[in-house]
This record gives structure tokens, C-alpha cells and sequence, in this order.
């Protein structure tokens, strides 16, 4: 590696974290609160927010254990369920590609329009009012992340590199041999375009389901129920982590996608 | 006969064929529950009793019939959404091109985008209320962001994706910074820009929507909780589940609409 | 035999010693290109020909100012490179057509006269007049995605025609179109050059093309990028597509292509 590579990755690191801690400095300093005209309670500072984290973790990683919870089941849920609606509608591809554009066009639903409608489906599956909730939030997170997953895998099932499918033939393969050899990991990297799209919506959607549900559970709840009790700072210490939240569930997808796709990049 | 064939076999025909499936699987389950069920409308109502709600004459609220009362909250949360959708896409736009300027501000500016869209900004709806204390201003400012980042990060990859070939063109016309950018790169990002805004105009309306829900007033959000809570019949509900899902689709087709309008060039032959 | 008037005698390019070293990734140096020396006259027709990496695209790089030589001078017309480019003196044909898809064929043709702050009425008549050279006057309202390869290839070579330019600076501009094309862009492009006089400068691979475009083709080869020869095309002016059957081409096919060192 020479001077110049060098010098541009440190710049491309040291110039955006430079900035952060500009922004933390003025937040802590109070500059951030004269400029937008509130005060320390509305937005309390960094150190605050810290402090409230720490004493209050048991409390929080509670919450953070349902929301994760929520996010995960309706990803997994909803990306398998995805991606077997991609698989049926690539078998039956004229009809198929018909249905995805309804699948797409439910994503256009507003979460919020969806998330009490799903409350009142789940109200008989049982009396355990945990479990119902549960179940409806996931059901909530499932819908949002199954339009993603269903139109990017058959676009990776059916969008094959030119002459690939006559050279399968060619050999002589059946229909279920150019399935597994050809369309299945054809639609791998697909599989990650949907996920960069689907685990920021999980995640959004555990958080606003959580608004309408049952239960008073939960990260996203929490921040709405200490607003309402004019608590603040700790609503903020839940918004932290929220972002976290997110953050560590995207940073975990590009991970694992570096990690399976790094011989294809290569390529 | 091939006539009718080649009708049974377009596209649009699938379409309807899905809509159609779509409502009868609705009906049936409507049924059932109406069966089944003690309150069958705060489940599942069949699709002519919301419609028929809609046209009817009966008030809902205050003077208003559900017609009026929808129209004027749908009114209410468009605007909003519109104005917080412009005000979003243009914030976009200068960023991406300041980002293209300028290497540094791009290398600051680049991994706070990637940030924003991993972080659950709806989430952060209540707290921005509270900060602003303004319920027309946090949901004009959440709009924003959620139509911000899209825009942004796809015009930067609009621009990048230009030839080398059309800067050397440029370059060898002896073009200034001001042609570059009129000539050949923004005409170039259009489609990219698009794209962006064919994901943030849904979101942009869902954002309104939910801000809404926190506080009184009007708009879409607020009588859905209203309704929610018995303020007013159940089908106000419904209604606005079913016309908050056609906004957001609408808002998706118009932006393809006009995407189709400004560029002719990409249609084949004619 | 000849057709066109004699050279001037007046040079137009003037390569002297020419080097072009890059610095890699890895910080070693590669040699791009060493010690070219060539003069290029005005109205000539000459080819740089060679396979890939022998540097033939830098050094038509350096001629049209988007690369600066490490090594040795080059004036055009007595001026820099860049004096000449400012001067909008070039030309530029690329492999592909690099056509504007938001810009019907004749607005294609319009954007450098645009550039040039050229008034609206003699943009529009400079362009015609372009795409009636080039063949293409009915197709003025398509949008390139309408047209055929060798079709969006004409309206590059008008585009490049458009400002004028007394250098014409094409870089394998043929390569990607099927042979039949090929040979009748040949046939096209010798007339409009016949009928412009501008000074051409042509980047290949292909050896039967140089023979047969050029009043003189530059052999260079790789490893390092060299200019290893410099054969003179002493074939008649005007050209048909029954030359390439001649024993003469042929001969200077077998020639040019025994020029080449270490390939």
C-alpha cells in the first residue's frame, strides 16, 4: 500500500468522526440547545442520556429483549414466507409476475393503517395477553418485510445471465436441476439487496407496532409512554437505543454479506 | 377468438384477475367473521359497508358525512406530506450535489447517510414533537428526513453512474463546471432521482400519517385514532385503512407517472 | 491517382520523445509509453495500430489533453495541448457513441455548439448540415435508443464534426460494430475526410483497417508501449472496398503486420 491509499482511507475515516464529535461537543456544550431554542429536560445532554442507560439496563435490555424479539421473528417470518412466494410465482412466471406487483402495492399500506387492524385479528388466539400481542406485532414486522424479499428473489430467480439457461439445457438438465444449479444461487446476492431493504423496515415496524399494541412493551413504546409522562431524558436514553438497535442489525447484514458473498465479488 | 385471447393474456388482465382474488378472499374471510364474530366490523367489515359508508349521507362527525370527513383529512395530510416531500427532495438534491463538488464534504457527509437509513427515524416521531412543540412543523421535519436520504443517496449514484467518456466530452469542449452539471450530469441522474423519490413519496405520506396519531387536531392519522378509541364509528377506521393504502400506492404510480412524462427518450420506437 | 491536394507540408502535431510512467496501487512504476517521436501533418489520415497495452489510446490521450506526458514535449499547431483543446480544436470519437439518450440525434449533434455559446439559428443549421453529411437527415427527431450501432456511431462522428475542430481524434471507433458496418463507415468516413480535410488521427486494433484508412499507420508495441514502426501507405487516394482484393494491400497488410516486435 502506498502513501496516497493510506491517506484516503484516514481521511475517510478521521473526516466523518471528526464531524461526530463536533456535534456531540456542541450537544454536550449546549450550543445545539441555544440554536434550536430548547432546553436540557426536551433534549438532555449526551452524559445524561449515558447515565440513564447505565443505571436503568436491566430495565432496558428487557425492552430491547421484546423489541429484538419482534424485529427477528417478523424478518425471519417474513423473508421466508418472501422468498417462497418468489419461488411459487417463478414456477407459474407469467401469473406470478402479476401477483408480486399486489405484493409490492401492499407495501405502499401505511404501517400505521396496519398495525391496529392486526391487533384486532389476533384478539381470540389466546388469553394470554403477552403472547396475542406478540404475535400481532410480528404479524405487523412479517407483512412490511415479505414485499422486499418477494420481488428481489424473482428477480434473482428469473433474471438469469444470458445463455446460461440454454447452456443448462444443453446438457440435457431438467427443470429442477436448472432450479438448485442456476436459479437458486443466481438469487443469493438478491437475497442481500432485499435484506438491506427489509431489516431497517423490521426494525420500524417492531418499534410503531408497539405503539398500537396490547401490551405497553417494549423500546418504542417506552419512548412514547416517558413522553406522555413528560420524562424526556428517558425517553431519549430509548431513542439511543433504538438507533443501536439498528445500527448493530445493519453493521451484523453487511457483515454476514461480506462474509458469503466475498468469493462472488472477487469474481 | 385470438382477439379475445391476446385480452385474456395481457398484463393488465393478470392484474384485475389478482385484484379481483384479492376481494373475493377478503369477502369470504368477511364473511366468516361476520359469522363468527361479536363485533364483526371492528374485525373485518365487508368491502360494501365501507364504501357504502363513504357515499352515505349519514354525519359521522360533527356536520361532516364520512365523504367530507375523509376528504378533509386527506386533505389536511397531503399537504403536510407534500410539503415536507419538497421541502425533503430539495434538501436531497443539494446535498448530493455539494457531495459531488466537493470530495470532503462527501466523505463526511457519506456514512451519516448510511446511519439515517439504518436508524428508525419514525421511532423518533414523539421525541421530535416534543423538541419542536409544534405537531406541523415535527411532521413537515420527519417527512423530510424519510424523503431526504432516498433522494440524496440515489442522485449521488446517478452521477457517479456518468461515463468517464461524457466528462472527457466535456472536458474536451473546454465546458465549465455550470455546463457540466446542466449538460450532462443532473439530466443524466433523472432517472436515478426517480427511483428515489418512488421509495420516499409512500413513506413520506406514512410519516404524516403517524404524526398524526400522536397529537389532536386533523388528518388522516388523528381520525383513525379517534376511531380507534369509539370517538366515532369503526368504519371511519376502515375507510382511512383503506385510503391511506391507496394514497401510498398512488403516490408511487404518480411519481412513475411523471418520471414517464420527463423522459420520452427511454420509451422504444415511435 | 491522387484526389485531395498535396500536404501543405505544414505539421500539425509534433510528438517529441514522448514518456508516460504511471505509479501503481502497490507503488511500482509501469511504463506506459517511451520516447515517442512522430510528426503528424495537417489533412494526414494517420493510424495508431497495435494490440492491447501497447499504449496507443494514452498516446491519443496525451494528443487530445486528457493525459500529460511524464516525458517529453508535444505541441499542436505550436500551441500546448491544452492551448489547442481550449481552442476547441479537437475532435473526440469514443469506441461506443457516448450519446446523450435524454437528447434527440440532432440535440446530440447541437450540445457542444451549445457549449459554445453558438446562436440558436446556426446551431440548428451547423447540426443539419452535420447530419447530412453523415447520412442521417431523416433521423434528426430519433433518440439514440432508436438507432443502430453504426447509426449512433454517425452521430458521434457528426457531433465531433459539429464544432469544426482541425483535428479529428477517433479511439477504435469502429470496433464494437459487425463488419459490414464496419466496412461502410470505412467508405464514409474517407469521403467526409475528403471533403472536410481535417487532420485524422485514428486509434486501432485492426491491421486491414489501418492499410486501408491511412496515408500513414504508426506501429506500436507493447511492454514497453514503443512506437516500433512507421509504414507508409502508398496506395491510391480513392479508395474502394475492390482495394482490399489488390496484391498492393495485401502486401502492405503483410508489411505492417511483420513491423511488430515482441508480441
Amino acid at each position: 500500500m502506498n502513501m496516497k491509499k493510506i491517506r484516503r482511507r484516514i481521511s475517510g475515516f478521521a473526516l466523518p468522526f471528526a464531524f461526530g464529535v463536533l456535534l456531540v461537543i456542541l450537544w454536550q456544550t449546549q450550543a445545539l440547545h441555544m440554536w434550536m431554542g430548547t432546553d436540557t429536560i426536551t433534549l438532555p445532554l449526551p452524559t445524561r442520556i449515558g447515565e440513564i442507560i447505565s443505571a436503568n439496563f436491566a430495565t432496558i435490555s428487557g425492552h430491547i429483549r421484546i423489541t429484538v424479539i419482534v424485529a427477528l421473528g417478523g424478518l425471519v417470518v417474513g423473508s421466508v414466507l418472501g422468498y417462497a412466494i418468489a419461488l411459487v410465482a417463478t414456477v407459474f412466471s407469467k401469473w406470478g409476475a402479476g401477483g408480486l406487483t399486489i405484493i409490492s402495492a401492499f407495501n405502499a399500506i401505511p404501517i400505521v393503517a396496519l398495525a391496529p387492524v392486526v391487533n384486532n385479528w389476533t384478539r381470540d388466539i389466546s388469553t394470554d395477553v403477552s403472547l396475542r400481542s406478540t404475535v400481532a406485532k410480528i404479524l405487523v414486522v412479517t407483512i412490511s418485510c415479505t414485499a422486499s424479499m418477494s420481488v428481489n428473489a424473482f428477480r434473482g430467480l428469473t433474471e438469469l445471465k444470458p445463455f446460461s439457461e440454454d447452456l443448462m439445457k444443453s446438457y440435457g438438465a431438467k427443470k429442477i436441476t436448472v432450479f438448485t444449479k442456476l436459479r437458486l444461487p443466481n438469487s443469493v446476492p438478491y437475497i442481500f439487496t432485499a435484506l438491506r431493504v427489509s431489516v431497517p423496515a423490521s426494525v420500524i415496524g417492531a418499534l410503531v407496532t408497539e405503539y398500537f399494541a396490547e401490551e405497553t412493551v417494549g423500546v418504542g413504546r417506552q419512548i412514547r409512554e416517558n413522553i406522555v409522562k413528560g420524562q424526556y431524558p428517558t425517553a431519549w436514553a430509548y431513542i439511543t437505543v433504538a438507533c443501536a438497535i439498528g445500527i448493530i442489525m445493519f453493521t451484523l447484514l453487511m457483515l454476514a454479506e461480506r462474509l458469503l458473498l466475498k468469493r462472488r465479488r472477487a469474481q | 377468438m385470438s382477439k379475445l385471447k391476446r385480452i385474456l393474456n395481457s398484463r393488465q388482465m393478470v392484474t384485475f384477475v389478482w385484484i379481483a382474488g384479492v376481494i373475493v378472499i377478503w369477502e369470504i374471510f368477511a364473511f366468516i367473521v361476520a359469522a363468527t364474530k361479536r363485533t364483526p366490523v371492528n374485525v373485518l367489515p365487508h368491502l360494501w359497508q365501507i364504501i357504502s359508508s363513504f357515499f352515505s349521507d349519514n354525519k359521522v362527525s360533527g356536520e361532516m358525512t364520512m365523504a367530507q370527513l375523509i376528504g378533509s383529512s386527506c386533505r389536511e395530510t397531503l399537504l403536510r406530506a407534500g410539503l415536507g416531500f419538497a421541502i425533503g427532495t430539495a434538501a436531497g438534491f443539494l446535498l448530493a450535489l455539494c457531495m459531488s463538488l466537493s470530495g470532503i464534504v462527501e466523505k463526511i457527509a457519506f456514512p451519516y447517510l448510511m446511519i439515517i437509513q439504518m436508524i428508525p427515524i419514525l421511532g423518533m416521531a414523539p421525541i421530535i414533537l416534543a423538541v419542536t412543540g409544534d405537531i406541523n412543523i415535527s411532521r413537515i421535519i420527519i417527512a423530510a428526513i424519510l424523503t431526504f436520504y432516498p433522494v440524496s443517496t440515489n442522485i449521488l449514484a446517478g452521477f457517479k453512474a456518468v461515463e468517464r467518456e461524457k466528462h472527457e466530452l466535456m472536458y474536451s469542449y473546454a465546458a465549465n463546471k455550470l455546463q457540466l452539471y446542466t449538460k450532462t450530469l443532473i439530466p443524466a441522474c433523472i432517472p436515478y432521482f426517480f427511483t428515489g423519490l418512488k421509495i420516499s413519496a409512500p413513506m413520506a405520506i406514512t410519516a404524516s400519517i403517524l404524526v398524526d396519531t400522536l397529537q389532536g387536531g386533523n388528518g388522516l392519522g388523528c381520525m383513525l385514532s379517534q376511531s380507534l378509541k369509539g370517538g366515532m364509528t369503526r368504519l371511519v377506521f376502515w375507510n382511512i385503512v383503506l385510503i391511506s393504502a391507496m394514497i401510498g400506492i398512488l403516490s408511487f404510480v404518480v411519481m412513475g407517472l411523471i418520471e414517464k412524462i420527463l423522459t420520452p427518450y427511454k420509451r422504444k420506437g415511435g | 491517382m491522387n484526389e485531395r491536394n498535396d500536404y501543405t507540408g505544414n505539421t500539425e502535431i509534433m510528438l517529441d520523445n514522448i514518456g508516460m510512467t504511471y505509479k501503481t496501487d502497490d507503488n511500482k512504476d509501469v511504463t506506459a509509453l517511451t520516447s515517442v517521436s512522430l510528426d503528424i501533418q495537417k489533412g494526414e489520415f494517420i493510424s495508431l495500430l497495435g494490440p492491447s497495452g501497447c499504449g496507443k489510446t494514452t498516446l491519443l490521450r496525451i494528443i487530445a489533453d486528457l493525459l500529460t506526458p511524464t516525458q517529453g514535449t508535444i505541441t499542436v499547431g505550436g500551441e500546448t495541448p491544452r492551448a489547442a483543446r481550449l481552442a476547441q480544436r479537437y475532435g473526440i470519437v469514443f469506441q461506443s457513441a457516448v450519446l446523450y439518450d435524454w437528447r434527440t440525434v440532432k440535440k446530440n449533434v447541437m450540445l457542444p455548439l451549445e457549449i459554445m455559446h453558438i446562436p440558436k439559428a446556426e446551431r440548428e443549421e451547423r447540426a443539419e448540415k452535420m447530419l447530412e453529411l453523415v447520412g442521417l437527415s431523416d433521423f434528426a427527431n430519433h433518440y439514440p435508443n432508436q438507432l443502430s450501432g453504426g447509426m449512433q456511431q454517425r452521430v458521434g462522428i457528426a457531433r465531433a464534426l459539429a464544432i469544426r475542430p482541425e483535428i479529428l481524434l477517433m479511439d477504435e471507433p469502429f470496433s464494437a460494430l459487425d463488419e459490414f458496418t464496419r466496412e461502410k463507415l470505412h467508405i464514409d468516413l474517407l469521403k467526409i475526410w475528403r471533403k472536410t480535410n481535417k487532420t485524422i488521427v485514428f486509434v486501432t486494433h485492426n491491421i486491414q483497417e489501418s492499410v486501408f484508412l491511412s496515408d500513414r499507420v504508426c506501429v506500436l508495441s507493447p511492454h514497453p508501449g514503443r512506437l516500433s514502426a512507421v509504414v507508409d501507405i502508398d496506395l491510391p487516394r480513392l479508395r474502394t472496398m475492390e482495394l482490399k482484393n489488390t496484391p498492393e494491400f495485401t502486401a502492405l497488410v503483410a508489411k505492417v503486420r511483420g513491423s511488430f516486435e515482441g508480441v
